[in-house]
């Protein structure tokens, strides 16, 4: 995977992130394995983010009210 | 009981244990026999449920001797994929080691319907640990080894639904079912051989089944025939009170056979290997016989990206406590001990995000759906992938699979039959999607293509 200068920091900080939570459990093998999930997490994020969308297009599954049975 | 009924197709199996030919009694007991026996081969089976099969079976036989048959599964055998719970002391694993001693008090939904069905639970089946929702990379990824493929046993019998592909392949039961949020029943169906159908979101319930994400997991099954697979559907689907995801609408399936429709497919170019694209277009031959084959497109969305940022958010949503816990140290792949941690870097409004093209992408599919019966692809893009290497994946990224990412991320059916063989032996296949809702008419039309092809009658040589 390549990286952009833009998505680089973006994996950096996130990267941080993750190594604060949970690095104390992790090789440095397995380290290197979440930073490269990481890199994938954000390019797709920034695929997503790439489209336009509009003020009316909702996320595509409904919410409904509960009201249990009496 | 003669060998014969191994890989006969449910339907066939049906005639004789309605004319009282076989005994359903005898039929459990030669693939109860077969589970115990091949089962270990190919790491296909997490428990033989014998003295529930023998009682359903028993049940069965007592009924139908009265006169009273409840339908084509009714004695009929088959195995679950082990995400879905069993009473009556069952463990029910979700391939995971952490799970592997885990009993629930209660069937799931779709147990309870086969149950009803009169078909026969002879096997919890071997899967992938939670369903492959932690990132696996390669088949040794449950604590029962890795799915291993009767046509080839140095290669990978597919996942998630493992067990499920290769027992039935290796004639271990006549179905099963497996489930799929997003390949986990075409992969395994394509990579053994079968045929397999991922119904649309919400025609089955899940009540019972491992959640890995709640908006892309269905249970489907996995048989010899598509025309199996529409007899399975029909017990299994339904709304269901503890399920509100499940629509309220019925599924009788109608299986007449060929009926003589002029089809209208439609070809979405994707790239794949060779001989799994020669078998493609030699299935398209078959299919212009069939009716129309034209050649569609999707506007350019990032699909892969959208179904794979709901899945790995709602997946390690919906295993936050072995996550957080650090549990996931005691899955079996190197790779699923951490690659979920990598999750906390998705953002809430890039989840949210792909919600919203979800609505996008499911629109647009069903634009183009509307003015066809099906798009057609090969199932895979590859054959099944080595015992030791690495398994390509959409889900990662390491593949694309634009079919897979549209098809789960709108809820869409689709049937895989096999459609030849390719690399090392091992078959390959053919995809049918649809519209929400019209698995008839995908069923029909890959029942039209099996009656002009022989590829689902043939059978691993060393089964």
């Amino acid at each position: 995977m390549s990286e952009s200068e833009a998505v680089h920091a973006e994996v950096e900080t996130l990267f941080a992130l993750v190594r604060e939570r949970y690095g104390g459990r992790l090789d440095a093998e397995q380290l290197a394995g979440v930073r490269t999930a990481i890199v994938g997490i954000v390019e797709a994020a920034c695929a997503l983010r790439a489209v336009r969308l509009t003020n009316a297009d909702e996320p595509g599954q409904p919410f409904a009210p509960h009201r249990a049975d009496p | 009981m003669a060998e014969d009924v191994v890989w006969s197709p449910v339907r066939r199996l049906a005639e004789g244990i309605r004319s009282r030919r076989l005994s359903p009694v005898a039929l459990a007991e030669t693939f109860l026999d077969r589970l115990e026996r091949l089962g270990p081969r190919y790491n296909a089976v997490v428990t033989v449920t014998r003295a529930r099969a023998l009682e359903q079976a028993r049940r069965a036989e007592t009924e139908i001797a009265a006169g009273s048959y409840r339908g084509p599964l009714h004695g009929v055998p088959y195995g679950a994929k082990d995400l879905l719970a069993t009473s009556g002391g069952i463990p029910t694993t979700w391939g995971a080691s952490p799970f592997k001693d885990r009993v629930f008090d209660f069937d799931a939904t779709a147990i309870r319907k086969l149950e009803e069905a009169g078909a026969v639970l002879c096997a919890k089946l071997a899967m992938v640990e939670l369903a492959g929702g932690m990132g696996y990379r390669q088949p040794n990824a449950a604590f029962t080894g890795p799915g291993i493929n009767p046509w080839s046993r140095d290669a990978w019998s597919g996942g998630s639904s493992s067990g499920s592909g290769s027992a039935v392949a290796a004639g271990l039961v006549p179905f099963a079912i497996g489930s799929e949020t997003w390949g986990s029943i075409l992969s395994p169906a394509g990579n053994c051989g079968l045929a397999g159908l991922r119904p649309t979101y919400g025609r089955v319930s899940r009540h019972g089944a491992m959640a890995l994400c709640w908006t892309l997991d269905k249970l489907g099954p996995l048989a010899l025939t598509a025309d199996d697979c529409g007899l399975v559907l029909e017990a299994i689907a339904g709304r269901d009170p503890a399920d509100p995801t499940t629509a309220d609408r019925r599924f009788r399936y109608d299986g007449a056979g060929p009926t003589g429709r002029r089809f209208r497919f439609g070809v979405l170019r994707d790239g794949c290997e060779e001989a799994v694209r020669e078998n493609f277009a030699r299935s398209l031959e078959v299919l212009r016989e069939l009716g129309s084959v034209e050649e569609v497109t999707l506007p350019d969305l990032p699909y892969d990206d959208i179904t794979r940022t709901i899945l790995f958010a709602e997946a390690t949503s919906a295993f936050e406590d072995l996550i957080e816990s650090g549990g996931i140290a005691g899955l079996t792949a190197p790779e699923d001990r951490y690659t979920a941690y990598a999750r906390d870097a998705i953002l809430a409004k890039d989840y949210l995000k792909a919600l919203r093209l979800r609505g996008v992408m499911a629109r647009e599919a069903d634009r183009v759906l509307a003015t066809l019966d099906a798009l057609v692809a090969p199932g895979r893009t590859t054959v099944a992938a080595m015992l030791d290497g690495e398994v390509r994946s959409a889900i990662r990224g390491t593949a694309r699979d634009v079919m897979g990412a549209v098809g789960n991320g709108a809820g869409l059916p689709a049937v895989a039959v096999p459609n030849g063989f390719g690399a090392r032996g091992l078959p390959t296949s053919l995809q049918f999607m649809g519209r929400a809702w019209e698995e008839n008419l995908i069923l029909a039309a890959a029942r039209a293509y099996q009656s002009r092809t022989d590829w689902h009658a043939r059978h691993p040589p060393e089964a």
